[in-house]
């Protein structure tokens, strides 16, 4: 049974969206290109020489090369089995900073 | 047929070049004595549908559209408003001369028109 009419769960039961458990590689490669595209725009308000609190904390942050790849593709969940779900479950995550974990995880 | 799709080939990557100079010209036409007074700051993701203090702080930064561009003084109150909507912007360092008004921005854009007017003759027989 192939072709447009196979059945398939979409196909049977109308309505139906599937968010994949973990993020293809492409999806990850973006994922790396936006955390880069944040790290500049930090790294040119620390090169203007301004001093504030808000730069203080984002230079906190770890960067995009210092970050593991189980902090760059997942994020903590209290919910999930062993505390980790899929960045990509997060609403708006594309233009949320979810680099850290809370202490201990 | 083989030889028209390398010539292609060839004037489409000789006018890549001629782009990314062009680029590379526009960047560094600037002193690089300078000083590097103001941000140039784009935004390039729309905060729909982003909390409201996000949306407030674009507002607050005089953008209200996507890949508008504006520039603001080395200050800290800027720097905190970036900060909030780092995940939305791109930020450069420039210096004061390089700064340009709405309308200035849109009279860049514009192409030449091709000629010049030298002067009407209505003029010079008045």
């Amino acid at each position: 049974m192939f072709g447009a009419f196979r059945p398939t769960q979409p196909t049977f039961v109308g309505l139906l969206w599937k968010t994949p458990w973990k993020l293809s590689r492409t999806r990850k490669a973006n994922v790396r290109a936006r955390l880069k595209q944040v790290d500049s725009v930090i790294e040119a308000v620390r090169a203007s020489g301004v001093q504030c609190k808000a730069l203080d904390k984002a230079l906190e942050l770890p960067k995009e090369h210092e970050m593991p790849p189980r902090d760059k593709y997942t994020v903590f969940s209290r919910h999930e089995k062993g505390y980790r779900k899929g960045i990509h479950k997060v609403p708006k995550w594309t233009r949320l900073t979810l680099r850290t974990n809370p202490k201990g995880f | 047929m083989f030889s028209a799709s390398v010539r292609a080939g060839a004037a489409s990557s000789s006018r890549l070049q001629c782009r990314s100079l062009a680029t590379a010209a526009s960047s560094s036409s600037t002193a690089p004595s300078e000083p590097l007074t103001h941000f140039r700051i784009t935004l390039r993701r729309s905060a729909i549908s982003l909390p409201s203090n996000i949306k407030g702080t674009l507002a607050a930064l005089g953008i209200h559209r996507r890949l508008q561009t504006v520039y603001h003084r080395h200050t800290a109150d800027i720097a905190g408003k970036i900060l909030t909507v780092k995940e939305l912007v791109t930020v450069e360092n420039v210096p004061e001369s390089a700064v340009r008004t709405k309308l200035e921005q849109r009279q860049d854009r514009k192409s030449s028109r091709g000629y010049e007017v030298a002067g009407s003759k209505l003029d010079s027989e008045l």
